[in-house]
């Protein structure tokens, strides 16, 4: 009599355990999926580049003439490669001219793309479209919207401009 | 209460622990019996699950006994076998649960449901109709304004028409005067995104404007940067519904 109202008791915990393992096994393999996903990753790379090439390309229009120390180490800080050294190079004769026209520079960033990213070299390319304000003494501020195109380079410190420009204008596009 | 083999059992742990031990051992048996009533008294087994305990080493013990043995492991099986089941079913479940989340929250992941260039095929058909899109809408031939009209009648969706026709009004209003030729051209462009069907170009574009009523014809240049949201609409072509100036009439 017991056996014949356990088994099927048995059977049921059986099948249900095969069902629960069943799906346990699809719900990890498609998260393990999800977690190694090349595309995710390099998705997560390109945001980060933006993220990153944004930041250095504001950083690289701000500056305020009374704390140019602070400014400039930022900018040498956002850059690396030949840009880093171009900084480096022209520092302090930059500083002079910002002291001497007494400048505050902001920026704001008004939209970013990545146009190229080769996440093995750690190379990317981004156009960031920037608003620069700059206020002189005793002048309005004036705004200029610049086009940006920047190039980034991926160091042990992150993503970090090599190179940065403005789209040039005018006969360009016979080129 | 006591059975035989409660008594076998009992002096075989007598034998091996000492008597301190199973006289603490034995309280909590007692115990345990009394003070769950619901599950032992139903059935004619309920006192045998203390003494499965005890089973492996008196199935060692008594090799001969293979019928008695085989009754009891299948006794084992039917009321063991189903709790354990029912504690891996719980486990699974819970472990299946969670990972679906998980996979789920990382594929709805707004960076990874972001197709622009981790989908290069799309990035490029995007960009490519993208350029071609903004060139044609915001050219604009005095003498002939047959594809202008053709380019804004194809092209546009939803609130980027008029929008397109704010940004135009001037150069037909004083196109035919001017003698007017206005030329976009695309000089750099950016993905931003690409969920589905909706896309968001960055757009750097030089415009050339000519105004031949002049004795000599003149020609300016302007940059201009903007960002355009597009839509894939019937037929897989991509349509622009929105041009974001960023605060500043181009």
């Amino acid at each position: 009599m017991a056996r014949m109202t356990t088994q099927p008791l048995l059977i049921a915990a059986m099948a249900l355990t095969l069902l629960a393992g069943g799906f346990a096994v699809w719900a990890g393999w498609s998260w393990y999926g999800a977690a190694h996903d090349d595309s995710a990753a390099y998705a997560a790379s390109r945001d980060k580049a933006l993220a990153a090439g944004e930041q250095a390309v504001q950083n690289l229009s701000t500056l305020d003439h009374n704390d140019l120390a602070h400014g400039l180490d930022m900018w040498q800080d956002s850059t690396t490669g030949d840009l880093h050294q171009q900084l480096a190079d022209g520092r302090s004769e930059f500083e002079k001219q910002v002291q001497q026209a007494q400048t505050v520079t902001t920026a704001k960033v008004l939209d970013g793309a990545v146009t190229e990213l080769d996440d093995r070299a750690g190379k990317a390319r981004v156009m960031v479209a920037l608003r620069i304000t700059v206020q002189a003494p005793k002048e309005k501020p004036a705004a200029k919207d610049s086009r940006m195109l920047g190039e980034l380079t991926r160091t042990a410190s992150g993503w970090k401009l090599s190179a940065l420009g403005q789209a040039p204008v005018g006969n360009s596009a016979a080129n | 209460m006591s059975t035989t083999r409660h008594l076998v059992n009992r002096q075989r742990r007598l034998a091996s622990a000492g008597a301190a031990r199973v006289a603490t051992e034995a309280v909590p048996q007692e115990r345990a019996s009394t003070l769950d009533p619901a599950r032992r008294k139903p059935s004619p087994r309920a006192e045998e699950p203390p003494q499965e305990a005890v089973e492996p080493s008196r199935r060692r013990r008594l090799p001969g006994t293979g019928t008695a043995a085989r009754a009891r492991l299948r006794r084992v099986l039917s009321v063991r076998a189903p709790a354990v089941l029912c504690v891996l079913v719980v486990l699974l479940g819970g472990f299946a649960a969670f990972a679906a989340a998980r996979a789920d929250s990382l594929g709805s992941d707004p960076a990874v449901r972001n197709a622009a260039l981790t989908d290069p095929a799309r990035t490029s058909e995007v960009k490519g109709q993208t350029e071609k899109a903004v060139a044609a809408l915001f050219s604009y031939n005095y003498a002939d304004s047959g594809p202008a009209d053709k380019a804004a009648s194809t092209l546009l969706t939803g609130k980027a028409v008029q929008q397109h026709r704010d940004m135009l009004a001037a150069v037909r209003a004083q196109g035919k005067d001017q003698k007017l030729v206005l030329t976009t051209t695309v000089t750099e462009s950016g993905v931003e995104m690409i969920d589905g069907s909706r896309a968001r170009v960055l757009v750097y574009a030089d415009q050339s404007s000519t105004r031949t009523a002049g004795k000599k014809p003149e020609t300016t240049y302007a940059a201009a940067m903007f960002a355009v949201d597009v839509a894939r609409g019937s037929g897989g072509t991509w349509q622009i519904s929105g041009i974001d100036t960023f605060g500043q009439g181009s």
